[in-house]
């Protein structure tokens, strides 16, 4: 599904991604750990393809296809998708509209014909259920006046609306109180069908009780230094990320 | 002089009425003015002599918008190039609301003194106005008055016509209303179109300027408002341009506490020209202004946003916020935007910012990031950016009947 090597990523002309290797198969749930300015979103940026992140070497494709040659939103029509962890809000455009666009445009490139408006509202309105997010979210302008969780659940809803190859979750746990979580927990859970794979990018390991990875990689210094199984984030929780070996603390990530 | 000029003072002094003794003060005013011309700081970015230089030539087939607001039921006041359309307007109204004829206004003391009150004698056509000004409406809510239906007074302009209206309001104290001045029309013709607000103690006024003359109309005007003490001011001002229109808002905040917010919405096409001109005065101290001034400007149009906060001296605690945000979708299209602060107090809050903006990249990628083209989200983010001012009006009839008017305007100029 997705297969990174080698990769060496920048911001700003400061390396922050490392001769990066990662391959997750298809249907596998990948968990990046990792202290902050690891790099952890540096990544996921870098693969989604924003402005002003650098790739300086290596490759990344998604099912054979070369993503690095694609502007963002050919990353996404290819089965990309990224929930942020800062949505940004954008007054004026409305999530229904925006949302719509979206779908329109995934479903134009997996050669599908457009939803119509009333069959859209239908879809929408069962993914807005789904995250537990009142129905009056699909009329305000995107993410406009979300607290923090109803941002992470609309992201959340974007995915399942979106039908995702791979899912890349940043911090998609931070901020959120235990019922909340949950939502969104079961929410990604609900995705998982042996077909789309999951990268999910986490501080902690409390989301992981909720959603079983098949592997851990532990990020520090823009590279993966240690990859287990689920055991390994407990391990982390149990010892902290100094019981890994030192790391530069001063690279910059987490850059909004 | 110019020779438009001196016909309007040569008709001015015809007019013989109750407002008579108002009218010779700025008749008198305006035969000691020169015509504006490009040296006026007002009129800098605004030639007038096309008023001069107007030949009443057909115009091309732009499409009139319906002037029919679907699920506004409004107190409708129709005028009809600058005469009252009785028929097509409202008859009786609620307890507490008097409409009557601008005409009719000698048997109310308060109109003739209101007259010339709250519009400040800097503007050249207001002057030009109240020499000619003859039709137009007078609209009195009592004190203690809710008035829940919006009055509406919709002009339309048709080809060659010349009128000069004059709206004033008094609205009570504790009272609140809504009103909406809608002036429509897209061949040539020659409006001034003035409106006076008393706004007493404790009153709230929503109003709406739709000022969606476009094309080869020529429109002038302006809404003023005085507000008392904590009263309330909501207005919204929509504007198309068109060859040339120009808009003056004074907003007075003549009382202590009072609250004025003004969102403005400009979007040009063609070689369509809209000039706005603000300024807020807040006299008495414990005031707070909002100004939000949008535009999207394309092709060859010019835009034009002069807007000054003016706080007095003693004026103290003043929250005074303005901000002029612009879009530009092409390289000939023109943006004059000058913000002013005048400020002789000196424990006040007060911002303004005025920007060309670029589109938002952090939102650009955000939309791309689920699949949108990078052209598609332009759109959406271009037009998000004025249908934010659109969320907000408080009417919904009028923001739903806006925003797929608005939309074709936008997506006809990104055609060109």
């Amino acid at each position: 599904m997705l297969e990174i090597k080698n990769l060496q990523a920048s911001v700003a002309d400061k390396q922050i991604i490392n001769n990066l290797d990662l391959k997750i198969n298809p249907g596998e749930v990948h968990a990046i750990m990792g202290p902050n300015g690891a790099g952890k979103s540096t990544l996921s940026y870098a693969l989604t393809g924003r402005d002003g992140y650098e790739i300086s070497q290596g490759s990344a494709t998604l099912d054979g296809e070369d993503l690095l040659e694609m502007e963002v939103e050919e990353r996404a029509t290819a089965g990309l998708f990224l929930a942020f962890q800062y949505p940004v809000e954008i007054p004026g455009v409305s999530n229904m509209e925006f949302l719509k666009a979206s779908v329109d445009a995934q479903r134009a490139a997996r050669s599908l014909e457009k939803y119509s408006s009333s069959e859209f509202l239908k879809v929408a309105k069962a993914a807005c259920k789904q995250v537990n997010l009142p129905l009056s979210f699909l009329k305000r302008g995107v993410n406009e006046g979300f607290s923090g969780g109803e941002k992470k659940r609309n992201e959340i809803m974007q995915m399942i609306l979106l039908q995702p190859k791979l899912a890349i979750l940043d911090e998609s746990d931070s901020g959120l109180d235990i019922d909340a979580l949950k939502v969104v927990a079961d929410g990604i859970n609900s995705q998982r069908d042996g077909k789309r794979s999951f990268l999910v990018i986490t501080h902690y390991q409390r989301l992981l009780d909720y959603i079983k990875p098949d592997f851990v990689h532990v990020l520090a210094d823009g590279k993966i230094v240690k990859s287990g199984g689920p055991e390994l984030a407990l391990e982390l929780e149990a010892h902290g990320y100094s019981w890994l070996e030192s790391y530069d603390r001063n690279a910059e990530d987490e850059s909004e | 002089m110019s020779s438009w000029l001196a016909d309007t003072i040569t008709q001015a002094q015809t007019i013989d009425d109750w407002l008579s003794p108002k009218r010779a003060q700025s008749l008198a005013l305006l035969e000691a003015t020169n015509w504006p011309n490009r040296k006026t700081e007002a009129w800098r970015y605004t030639p007038v002599n096309k008023i001069e230089r107007a030949t009443f030539k057909q115009t091309s087939t732009l499409q009139d918008i319906a002037t029919h607001i679907p699920n506004l039921d409004a107190i409708d006041l129709v005028f009809v190039d600058g005469i009252f359309d009785a028929a097509a307007s409202s008859k009786t109204f609620p307890a507490g609301l008097t409409i009557n004829q601008l005409a009719d206004g000698k048997d109310h003391d308060w109109a003739l003194e209101s007259f010339k009150n709250t519009k400040p004698d800097r503007h050249f056509f207001g002057l030009i106005n109240d020499t000619l000004a003859t039709q137009g409406c007078i609209i009195d809510v009592a004190n203690d008055t809710a008035i829940e239906q919006p009055i509406r007074i919709l002009q339309s302009f048709q080809q060659g016509s010349q009128s000069h209206t004059r709206i004033l309001m008094r609205l009570g104290k504790r009272s609140s209303a809504c009103v909406i001045e809608q002036l429509q029309g897209d061949s040539l013709s020659l409006n001034t179109s003035f409106a006076e607000y008393q706004i007493a103690d404790q009153a709230k006024l929503e109003h709406y300027r739709l000022a969606l003359q476009c094309s080869e109309a020529i429109s002038i005007g302006g809404s003023h408002f005085s507000l008392g003490e904590k009263a309330d001011l909501d207005s919204n001002l929509v504007g198309f341009g068109s060859q040339l229109s120009r808009v003056d808002i004074d907003i007075i905040h003549a009382g202590e506490s009072a609250h004025s917010q003004l969102n403005v919405i400009y979007l040009l096409d063609g070689k369509e020209l809209f000039d706005l001109h603000s300024a807020i005065e807040h006299t008495k101290p414990h005031g707070t202004s909002e100004q939000n001034v949008r535009c999207i400007v394309a092709d060859h149009a010019n835009a034009i946003f002069n807007g000054r906060i003016h706080i007095h001296r003693n004026a103290q605690k003043i929250l005074a916020e303005m901000n002029n945000r612009n879009l530009l979708m092409s390289d000939d299209a023109q943006i004059n935007t000058k913000p002013e602060l005048e400020i002789y107090a000196d424990d006040v809050r007060c911002a303004h910012g005025a920007t060309i903006a670029e589109i938002d990249e952090k939102a650009m990628y955000y939309l791309q990031s689920r699949g949108i083209s990078r052209s598609e989200a332009q759109v959406m983010l271009s037009f998000g950016f004025i249908n934010e001012l659109v969320d907000m009006m408080n009417n919904q009839a009028i923001a739903q009947w806006l925003r797929p008017i608005l939309r074709q305007r936008f997506a006809d100029m990104e055609i060109r």
